[in-house]
């Protein structure tokens, strides 16, 4: 079955009106487990599995993948209104939505984390549905070395992430990898830096770290007594709630960036959609005109890591469809609802199962229409959450701040923990120690650290692997021009004023 | 002693501690095997971490010595307003204590209202009612709507 027979087929499945409605059940769900931090697609699609698996396969994936790219429609929203990361792509989201939301442009930020989340989420099912079988078998020649590389070069934003004091991002990061080490060693079984709490054994939930640090930190940095008004201009009209022509041209290439970036980082079994997300932003400040003003409010920093969350759906998609690996913990529950329906996805999926596939790609098509058809609307209403004075939103903030961690694992130590990262998000702050670097070497540090650990382990302790791979080699030598390029700024920047006053 | 004057304390309290976190570190993972017959160990990671910790915190504090030395003008962290963020931790510290033996409901109301009232300044009217909404609220949505687990107190919620 050629592509467009094949689409054509799937279109025929995916119109069919119960597969609609479950569809739009799917991403209605989705949307709203985004909205609310803590609980995620993983536990939303798990919780639905025993329902989905009454259904017929066909309609219980659709559903299932609904809830699963949904969610990141809604993860922005709390970023960008209240700095509270809804899942960890959305950290990336904070740094430029809130600003943007600062500014009076909440209602911008939210529109065109729709768009481009629509626009990627579409790029990536197309990219899933015409390169899934070539682009799989490339991800399997990813061995510890490369990840090793990857995860480098995702380290190497810090950069692109630092304030003024590059030092002070590097320690942030640093802090960020040393909380990734605690928890049970994989390795040897054994528990590191644990201090004998059977609650740290698991690790440091990354969603309580990002609560903390951004969403209490900024509150505690906002609460004073003359908070009675308004703290956000909120503009009247509907024009001045979505974005405008300009944001759109604006957000041209961030849209692209996102979508190949999250695509192609989504195919890789484990890399998942924080990294695309703090990649691709990286990359668009990397390449934009006004880098300096980035995480000042700048509308492509919101477009690039939204588009790269949702095209990363597609991406994951490819392995598990195409080899039945899982990348993530959502498309381990696909897995096991694909093997409970009684069929292993790999190679012959497509062949033998068409329905399920081509059904699956053309519902992600209409399930992207209906999420920006539902979202878009929904912009000028959740904008409006700004106009509340400051006294009820930060006494909210902090509320949702406590229900989200607590519903990760009904655990009251999370709570505690969210205030002490909230202190520490507040000491950052006062102190201009950049807290995006924390979260990237807290999201990074566990995946690297398996990395360099299994590739010595596969080279007999000879380090020579980790750059003698043309791949890794690759992606290390970018990563080294992104950690070498500010310095020679710096060096010019010294040369030009010693020339001067020699002068 | 102009020296010590120019410099800003709490800039170099912040790379202390740093530097002692980065020996925390090392000095824990000194105890855990670097290298095992398979590869490296448990200590191998956190090592370096600590290793590299306690060196940029030095050059930090070595760049902030230098600056205040070379008479640079050197732009002192404001802690104004640290009063009230202070207040406000320490109320979601007792809120976070409260919410095992007393349930959401009450240690929220009692966060909303630490708050309102000795933080914004607001009435005891508008106190009190902001807090019984905003936790009617979240009961409403949470709980009862999405159904999601709090804790609840003796008297059920």
């Amino acid at each position: 079955m050629d592509v467009l027979t094949g689409l054509s087929h799937g279109f025929a499945i995916a119109l069919a009106p119960m597969n609609l409605l479950w569809c739009f059940v799917g991403v209605f769900l989705g949307t709203i487990v985004g909205l609310l931090p803590g609980l995620g697609p993983s536990a939303t699609v798990a919780l639905l599995l025993p329902l989905a698996t009454q259904m017929s396969p066909t309609s219980g994936i659709i559903m299932l993948a609904g809830i699963y790219y949904g969610a990141k429609y809604g993860g922005s929203t709390t970023a960008i209104l209240l700095n509270v990361p809804g899942e960890s792509a959305s950290v990336v989201t904070c740094l430029d939505g809130f600003e943007m939301a600062r500014k009076g442009r909440a209602g911008p930020a939210l529109g065109i984390a729709a768009i481009a989340s629509f626009v990627a989420g579409t790029i990536g099912v197309l990219l899933l549905m015409l390169v899934a079988p070539p682009v799989a078998e490339f991800a399997l020649r990813f061995g510890p070395p490369e990840y090793f590389a990857l995860m480098a070069l995702g380290l190497s934003m810090v950069v692109l992430l630092a304030g003024r004091s590059m030092i002070k991002a590097l320690l942030s990061m640093l802090v960020g990898l040393w909380l990734a080490t605690i928890g049970i060693d994989l390795f040897t079984d054994g528990d590191r830096f644990t201090f004998n709490r059977i609650e740290l054994v698991d690790g440091v939930h990354f969603v309580v770290a990002a609560i903390g640090l951004f969403a209490i930190g900024e509150v505690l940095a906002n609460l004073r007594p003359a908070g009675g008004e308004q703290q956000f201009k909120v503009p009247k009209g509907l024009r001045n709630l979505l974005p405008n022509w300009q944001d759109l041209k604006d957000c041209r290439f961030a849209f692209l960036n996102g979508s190949l970036v999250g695509f192609f980082i989504g195919v890789l079994p484990g890399a998942g959609s924080t990294i695309a997300s703090f990649v691709s932003y990286g990359l668009e400040k990397a390449v934009s005109r006004r880098r300096e003003q980035f995480g000042t409010g700048v509308i492509e920093g919101v477009a690039a890591p939204e588009a790269a969350n949702n095209s990363e759906t597609g991406g994951a998609l490819v392995p598990l469809l195409t080899l039945g690996i899982p990348g993530s913990a959502t498309t381990a529950i696909l897995l096991a609802a694909f093997i409970l329906w009684g069929m292993r996805p790999g190679p012959l999926l497509i062949q033998d199962h068409p329905d399920i596939f081509w059904g699956l790609v053309a519902s992600m098509y209409i399930g992207n229409v209906m999420l920006l058809i539902f979202n878009l609307p929904l912009v000028p209403l959740f904008a409006q959450i700004l106009r509340l004075p400051a006294h009820i939103l930060y006494s909210g903030i902090l509320g949702i701040s406590i229900v989200g961690v607590y519903s990760v694992d009904q655990r009251l130590f999370d709570v505690w923990l969210v205030a002490g990262f909230g202190l520490l998000g507040y000491l950052m702050r006062r102190l201009e120690y950049p807290a995006a670097p924390l979260l990237l070497g807290l999201v990074l540090g566990d995946l690297m650290e398996n990395a360099v650990r299994q590739s010595l382990m596969m080279s007999n302790g000879d380090v020579s692997i980790l750059y003698s791979r043309p791949l890794a080699a690759t992606m290390l030598l970018f990563t080294a021009a992104i950690l070498v390029g500010p310095m020679f700024r710096q060096f010019n920047i010294w040369r030009l004023r010693a020339a001067e006053q020699e002068a | 002693m102009t020296l010590w004057k120019s410099l800003d304390k709490s800039e170099l309290v912040s790379a202390l501690l740093l530097v002692a976190l980065g020996a925390f570190v090392a000095g824990e993972a000194w105890q855990w095997p670097y290298m095992t017959d398979d590869g490296p160990g448990p200590g191998f990671f956190p090592l370096w971490i600590g290793i590299l910790l306690i060196g940029l915190s030095a050059l930090l504090i070595a760049m902030q010595v230098s600056d205040a030395a070379g008479r640079k003008p050197v732009a002192r962290i404001s802690w104004a307003g640290t009063r009230p963020a202070l207040l406000g931790w320490g109320a979601l510290v007792v809120a976070a204590g409260l919410l095992e033996p007393a349930g959401f409901v009450v240690s929220y109301l009692l966060l909303s209202m630490v708050l309102l009232r000795l933080i914004f300044r607001r009435s005891w009217t508008s106190t009190a009612v902001v807090s019984v909404v905003s936790v009617a609220c979240f009961w409403g949505l949470f709980v009862k709507l999405l159904e999601v687990r709090l804790p609840a107190g003796p008297w059920g919620f």
